[in-house]
């Protein structure tokens, strides 16, 4: 058997040299290193994405607990058991208000979070405004595809809620003396049930406005399209006050 | 003098750039001179450090000599250099991820300009991120000295808070109209992450839009300070980066919509590209670009079919023969370079038209093919949203084309009514396209009379139809397949009642292949010109 450096036949070796070596190509590349070096945006990414993960799991775990309830229905015992199971996962997080929007975004966009339940996350989403380390919070939602019902639930004395675009159905509901603003329109049963505070609407609101309210103000930009059954409380519509006012049967325009 | 001071400059230190960026294929830069002719452009482009077009990076002279005060010429030109060559090797990397970016901030900004300034300050946060991150360079020195206006100053804030660089920016200045609160939001974006650009660039957008809009109002809708680090425009890339980018954007959005958009708000620059010009892809000099028609021929041109050649007699090989324009997408072995002048552009690049040669024996090519279209309102509308039909036909007439063969397209809807349009034998495309994206949307019938002049002396033809297969006569073009020997293929959109109909039909004629179009993944699928069993001599001499 030849071996495999044997000279092959008719193979001239060039004068003045013993042997043949081949040049690795790549041989200058050897001691190369890439001089990598951590920035602070590594940090910040990592520690965005940590708190990103910890805020998802605490809405998986509410699924996990009401995916019990075959149907979600908005009912106040429903929304009550809901908002206490959100609460106890949403006091041990350490996040700020840019972390609520980007899990609003999340909510839309990731794989990783299964199914976005209008109902639930509206309730986490609320709770992690009202336990939010900021006095002010301001969510950019004008993008998201879907609008969020229930927001701005049970929004204490002393929270500033904002919320560029359009919110869903139940928004504001049960509000506990917060401010809650919303750039774009609101849905039917916007304040219903809230005991205090603030709710403006820049654009529009729909059907039931302010059911069975119990005291504060509703102040819309644009047009009521229906006020519900309010027991105290204050709805202006263009700076015009309409409740109380001529306004005598809910849900019927005036 | 400055000039070649600033080009040996260059030469020095450009084998020690290419191996930091790890040796990409760019030529050596060059220095752009100070004796403009125009004084407009030259104060407009004073501003301006450099200049990408294609491959080729251009350092301005004047704007090296106006910052070398603050800082030394090599270290200017080195970190403008980093900054060039790092979109080259990250960011936006091709024309494609340009594309994408552009429109994703569109969707959140609704604005076009507004869209192009947010992906421009975003490519490039990215890119200086990357050379900081990965890179010894002079870029935070570059951006600590230059000239910023209100936007340069909030990004150099945020270069500031994600590199932990000082660049001279007091926080202070950034309590001012909620700056702070943008460079916070802005911080959190993981811009070195390629696969979250897409979402990455919509939160930019969110966040810089106001600021933008202040910029805006404050310039009265000018177009504000020119970027020192050179605008991203469309001649940075070259026309086959272009023509990909284009390919790739259509198959990944594969939406109609959305690609029309971009291209409507790049038609400028693509016109400029050649994509608007006479035997380019586009409708005549001056006339708007066919979104449409671009977004099928892009889209097609990633599926390929195969097609059966056939025995043709008395036929050679190829030669050239003539001399006819090179369109943009067509392919290069066939280039003239003696009349085209060496240069690779539409209107100057000639290409051979061959021509097959007498000659004796059997030899196999593809013959001319007939393309019938049914465009009734049964079937998508082309024009609205994705069709599998006019996909489906466009790929056929690219695999014919390819083959030097001729196309005719007979786009049919209630063609007895006149509801049809005929387009002759031709290879050229952008034709071909027109008449196959044409919706009638009327009811559907064949009208054989039509179809005649188009077979009649024409020994080797090919048939190909598309349709639902919801035809009133279906019963007169199973007649008509019935009697020729042409090879068929036959294709139908989804199944249906008809489509059944129509293959009980014909499922003893060997030359008459159907297939099923339910997706478009079942389009490369389709064999053009199959016959059963093509390869028994026997069935050819019987048939």
């Amino acid at each position: 058997m030849k071996s495999a450096t044997q000279q092959r036949k008719g193979f001239i070796r060039p004068p003045g040299r013993e042997s043949r070596t081949v040049q690795d190509p790549f041989e200058e590349f050897k001691c190369f290193t890439a001089p990598s070096h951590d920035i602070p945006l590594d940090q910040i990414v990592q520690s965005t994405e940590a708190i990103m993960d910890r805020i998802r799991r605490g809405y998986e775990k509410l699924l996990e607990e009401e995916a019990k309830e075959l149907v979600w229905m908005v009912q106040y015992n429903t929304i009550i058991k809901a908002y206490e199971v959100a609460e106890k996962y949403v006091r041990e997080l350490d996040y700020t208000a840019e972390d609520i929007e980007d899990f609003c975004f999340a909510l839309e966009n990731t794989q990783k979070i299964p199914y976005l339940i209008p109902g639930p996350a509206g309730v986490y989403i609320s709770a992690l405004c009202n336990y939010a380390k900021e006095e002010e919070i301001v969510l950019k939602l004008s993008e998201l595809k879907t609008e969020i019902n229930l927001i701005g639930f049970r929004l204490p004395k002393g929270k500033r809620l904002m919320i560029d675009g359009d919110t869903g159905d139940f928004t504001g509901i049960g509000l506990e003396g917060g401010e809650l603003v919303v750039e774009g329109n609101a849905k039917n049963w916007t304040g219903a049930g809230m005991r205090g505070g603030k709710i403006l609407v820049k654009k529009n609101i729909g059907l039931h406005t302010g059911e069975w309210m119990m005291g504060g103000e509703i102040y819309v930009g644009g047009r009521v399209r229906g006020l519900g059954n309010i027991v105290e409380g204050k709805v202006y519509e263009r700076d015009k006050l309409v409740y109380p006012g001529k306004a005598r049967y809910p849900n019927l325009y005036y | 003098m400055e000039e070649q001071n600033y080009q040996s400059i260059i030469e020095g230190i450009w084998p020690k750039l290419k191996k930091k960026h790890l040796y990409p294929e760019i030529p050596i830069p060059r220095i752009r001179e100070a004796t403009d002719p125009k004084q407009g452009e030259a104060e407009e482009t004073e501003g301006v450090g450099l200049e990408m077009k294609e491959k080729q990076m251009t350092i301005n002279g004047p704007f090296v000599s106006r910052m070398k005060d603050k800082m030394p010429e090599q270290r200017i030109i080195e970190a403008l250099l980093d900054h060039g060559m790092t979109h080259y090797t990250f960011c936006p990397w091709d024309f494609h991820t340009h594309l994408m970016l552009y429109a994703e901030a569109k969707k959140v900004t609704g604005d076009k300009e507004l869209a192009k300034q947010v992906a421009n300050y975003f490519i490039d946060v990215i890119a200086d991120t990357h050379c900081v991150r990965k890179r010894h360079t002079e870029i935070p020195e570059l951006h600590r000295n230059l000239k910023k206006g209100t936007v340069e100053e909030v990004i150099a804030f945020l270069y500031q808070k994600i590199w932990g660089i000082d660049l001279g920016i007091s926080p202070s200045k950034m309590n001012v109209k909620g700056h702070g609160d943008i460079v916070r939001r802005l911080a959190r974006i993981p811009y070195l992450d390629r696969s979250r650009w897409g979402e990455s660039i919509k939160k930019f957008a969110r966040s810089l839009k106001p600021l933008l809009l202040e910029e805006q109002k404050e310039t009265k809708g000018g177009k504000g300070e020119r970027n020192p680090q050179g605008e991203h425009e469309l001649n940075h890339y070259s026309n086959e980066e272009i023509d990909q980018g284009l390919r790739d954007y259509a198959k990944q959005t594969m939406a109609l919509s959305e690609f029309k958009e971009v291209v409507d708000d790049f038609s400028d620059e693509l016109k400029g590209a050649g994509y608007g010009m006479e035997g380019g892809m586009g409708r005549g000099q001056g006339n708007p670009i066919d979104a449409d028609v671009l977004f099928y021929m892009k889209l097609a041109e990633n599926y390929s079919i195969p097609l059966k050649k056939l025995p043709l007699n008395e036929k050679g090989s190829l030669h050239p023969h003539a001399h006819s324009p090179w369109e943009i997408g067509s392919p290069y072995q066939d280039v003239d370079i003696w009349t085209s002048f060496g240069k690779i552009m539409p209107g100057i690049t000639q290409v051979w038209t061959k021509k097959e040669g007498k000659g004796r024996g059997r030899v196999e090519g593809s013959p001319d093919c007939l393309i019938a279209i049914d465009s009734s309102g049964s079937m998508i509308n082309p024009r609205k949203s994705l069709s599998y039909a006019v996909l489906g036909a466009a790929c056929a007439t690219n695999a014919y084309l390819q083959n030097n063969s001729k196309v005719a397209v007979y786009n049919f809807s209630d063609a007895p009514m006149g509801g049809k349009d005929i387009l002759d034998y031709t290879d050229r495309r952008e034709d071909l396209y027109r008449v196959l994206c044409k919706y009638f949307g009327g009811g559907t019938a064949l009208d054989l009379e039509d179809l005649m002049p188009l077979i009649q002396g024409r020994k080797n033809l090919d048939f190909f139809i598309i349709t639902d297969m919801k035809i009133t006569n279906l019963e007169t073009l199973i007649g008509f397949f019935g009697q020729i020997q042409n090879r068929v293929t036959a294709v139908h959109i989804g199944d249906n009642p008809y489509a059944a109909r129509f293959e009980k039909a014909v499922e003893k004629k060997k030359n008459i292949s159907i297939y099923t179009v339910k997706r478009k993944e079942d389009i490369p699928h389709i064999v053009l010109g199959r016959i059963r069993d093509y390869f028994n001599p026997a069935h050819i001499k019987n048939s």
